[in-house]
């Protein structure tokens, strides 16, 4: 094995073998679920009334009843709202003033090019809740469904899976049309990804630091260089704590994987057959559902499956890599600079400073995502692992400005390795006096 | 063939420099002391040795060959500044150690059990570090530093914080190890060991190499006319006996016979001592005194200082 793979292997099995470790990797989940229930549980807690008014210019999900003459949906049951949501169907668009002018609160307006596009839009007086422009959708897509349905003779489940139709909603002010509302949902999950790598990043990156301190202050450093290269040294602590990492995440996206599949065997095996959903479907009746399309009913879990995962998830490794190289070498360089942790201090603020910067930028950037902000700070290095986990689940990044933000991130990073490299050396040798920055200065100039 | 040759080192730090011009040759077999005073340059040039930095000019050879990043394994090395991981377990921790020299697994397992069992720690090889007392973890960092049988031993400090009994059972080792052909450098202002187990040294002082050689020759050299005198007498009669020439340094009274220490005045000679002090009292012996390598040390050291002011 090679030398720095020795230090790789004892830095991730010291550590992994922790009781520490195995808690937080039990606990996480449980707290992210926590986290997330909580989120939903703000978000769609809402008792206010709605009165929607659907407009269906191509009488998709309507028609004229020739007995009142008024115009009625074709699928009563779906739209049959309840005792804070009600449709009202119409075939015309009225003007701006004269729905802010109405009782109506909300206004869905769509075309036959729904199908295709799959792209609805809702018109509000005040933002809706994620729970109403859920159940909203939810009803949409069901209706959707059933058109497609009527236009196909034969269907089996394969072709049941393939209708079911996933859309989204474009949400307009209708007192200020540009602005197009955020996608409240997705920031909810992009807030929970920016808060997971923020502390992946710190967590991480100060058990570098922590390491770093720990063989200065026991006096095992020198041993150990003298039969390695410091930098080897370094790198693999910081390689071996990044996958000690890497191993947690994983664990927690198996975990998450094992209990859906789990929960959905459970839900299915309890009366769904593909038979019964696709007669249902035909016969327009109660229909039985799968697991996935169950949870899409669901209030607030409809986000968890309409979000595109395994984008998000790679996204997330590669940031994480780069944002924990970038700052694990920071950390690894005041490990090295001082020694022990009380005099960290000092050091620790300018790094901290970037970091809790970067996590408040990401907050802001939810409600606008393609501001200003959240674009300049998407390319800075410092922040754009943090910032980029809000804005890839609201689809705001083109693959452009995806592969230069990481271009830079990876660049700063390898180029922060090698300046921590040479602080590392000199600094881990040096005991006393805590040295200023223009000593640490001269130990990035001096060659060894 | 020598162990070791250090040719012109110059090593300069950021604000200061901490070898200026020294070259030292260690003989193959030697146990050679690197001797000096605090901040003198010792660990500077023990660091270039072992590569942890590198010399800004000079050379190192090794066993006659230019030093280079395979005599890693070649050299064990104990620094002043040792310590262990507190969390990790003894044998764990003594098989990583040996890996990173470049032992292979099953290689330093052999070997650590024999270890183990000759200072009699085999049952501490599941014990975690912070178990252990000081004396211990040192017994480890000992095994730890010789395992992989480097050629070319490098202890600095060594004996400062063991213990008596483990500095007694380290020089036994080391003795032995040196029996088995190893050569040994051991950097230290502990003059006491010097010239127990040291047959060679090398005084640094200021970044400078101020004296190297064989130990006794180096005694030798500064021996001064200073002789020791057993006498049966009386102290009055002996002192009387010496005229101006004669130095009495200091005089000593045992059960049945006394002791002087006389320095000789410039171009006098035993004989001359002899002849002065022979019909006062009846001497008993006469032995040349030569300098302790403490006193050799501090007047170097000392003279040195002068120099530079």
């Amino acid at each position: 094995m090679s030398k720095i793979g020795l230090v790789i292997g004892r830095e991730y099995s010291s550590r992994v073998r922790k009781k520490s470790f195995i808690i937080m990797t039990i606990l996480g989940p449980l707290l992210f679920a926590g986290i997330i229930a909580a989120a939903i549980w703000v978000s769609v807690a809402d008792n206010s009334e709605h009165e929607v008014l659907v407009v269906d210019y191509a009488g998709m999900l309507s028609y004229v009843n020739p007995e009142s003459g008024r115009i009625e949906p074709s699928y009563p049951e779906i739209f049959k709202g309840d005792e804070n949501l009600f449709f009202h169907f119409t075939d015309k668009l009225p003007s701006d003033s004269a729905f802010i002018n109405s009782p109506y609160t909300l206004m869905l307006e769509f075309d036959d090019s729904i199908l295709a596009a799959k792209k609805a839009h809702l018109y509000y007086k005040d933002l809706p809740s994620a729970q109403v422009s859920m159940r909203i959708t939810g009803a949409l897509e069901n209706g959707i469904e059933r058109v497609k349905v009527r236009e196909n003779d034969q269907i089996d489940y394969s072709t049941y899976k393939r209708l079911k139709t996933s859309l989204s909603l474009a949400k307009f002010d209708i007192n200020n049309k540009e602005d197009a509302s955020m996608d409240q949902e997705k920031g909810i999950v992009g807030m929970m990804l920016a808060v997971i790598i923020f502390f992946f990043i710190f967590l991480y990156g100060s058990q570098v630091m922590r390491g770093v301190i720990e063989e200065k202050s026991n006096r095992i450093v020198e041993v150990i260089v003298s039969s390695i290269k410091p930098f080897q040294l370094m790198m693999g602590k910081i390689i071996g704590i990044g996958l000690v990492g890497l191993t947690q995440f994983l664990i927690w996206i198996l975990f998450s994987i094992l209990i859906f599949t789990a929960a959905g065997m459970i839900f299915e095996s309890g009366g769904f057959d593909s038979v019964a959903a696709v007669d249902g479907l035909r016969s327009g009746g109660q229909t039985p559902i799968d697991f996935e399309t169950f949870l899409q009913q669901q209030d607030g879990f409809s986000l968890l499956v309409s979000i595109n995962w395994p984008l998000i998830l790679f996204m997330f490794f590669i940031y994480f890599i780069g944002g924990y190289l970038l700052y694990g070498s920071l950390f690894a360089s005041i490990g090295a600079a001082v020694d022990s942790e009380t005099d960290t201090q000092q050091f620790l603020m300018p790094v901290m400073l970037p970091l809790f910067f970067s996590y408040f930028v990401a907050i802001m950037s939810v409600s606008n995502p393609e501001g200003f902000a959240a674009k300049l700070f998407s390319f800075i290095p410092l922040s754009s692992p943090i910032i980029m986990m809000i804005r890839t689940p609201l689809n705001s990044t083109s693959v452009w400005e995806l592969l230069i933000s990481v271009a830079i991130l990876f660049a700063t990073a390898v180029f922060f390795v090698w300046l921590a490299g040479r602080i590392y050396r000199t600094g881990i040798l040096m005991y006393g006096k805590k040295p200023s920055y223009r000593e640490i200065w001269k130990w990035i100039k001096f060659n060894s | 063939m020598n162990a070791l040759e250090a040719n012109h080192i110059t090593k300069t730090y950021a604000n200061h420099i901490a070898l200026d011009d020294v070259s030292i040759t260690v003989p193959e077999g030697a146990v050679f002391g690197l001797l000096g005073p605090n901040g003198a340059g010792k660990t500077s040039l023990i660091r270039i040795i072992n590569q942890i930095t590198g010399p800004d000019s000079g050379e190192i050879k090794l066993f006659g060959e230019k030093l280079q990043a395979k005599h890693i394994s070649t050299i064990g090395y104990l620094p002043e500044e040792r310590g262990l991981y507190k969390k990790m377990k003894v044998g764990e921790q003594a098989l990583y150690l040996a890996q990173l020299k470049g032992m292979s697994k099953r290689e330093a397992k052999a070997k650590l059990d024999e270890w183990f069992e000759r200072f009699e720690i085999s049952a501490w090889w599941n014990k975690k570090v912070e178990e252990l007392s000081k004396g211990m973890a040192q017994k480890i960092q000992f095994v730890t530093t010789v395992l992989h049988e480097p050629k070319l031993l490098i202890l600095d400090e060594p004996f400062s914080g063991f213990d008596p009994i483990n500095v007694e059972l380290i020089r036994s080792e080391l003795m032995r190890l040196r029996d088995q052909g190893a050569s040994i450098i051991l950097s230290t202002h502990n003059m006491g060991s010097v010239e127990e187990i040291c047959d060679h040294i090398a005084l640094i002082n200021k970044s400078k190499k101020v004296l190297e050689g064989g130990v006794s020759e180096i005694r030798e050299a500064h021996a001064r006319q200073e002789y020791e005198i057993r006498y049966k007498g009386t102290a009055i009669a002996f002192a009387n006996a010496l005229w101006t020439n004669f130095e009495l340094l200091s005089q000593g009274q045992e059960k049945e016979s006394q002791s002087a220490v006389v320095r000789l005045g410039d171009k006098m000679k035993l004989n001359d001592l002899l002849r002065a002090v022979v019909d006062h009292v009846e001497l008993l012996d006469v032995n040349r005194k030569l300098p302790s390598m403490n006193d050799i040390f501090i007047q170097t050291v000392t003279q040195n200082e002068v120099g530079h002011e």
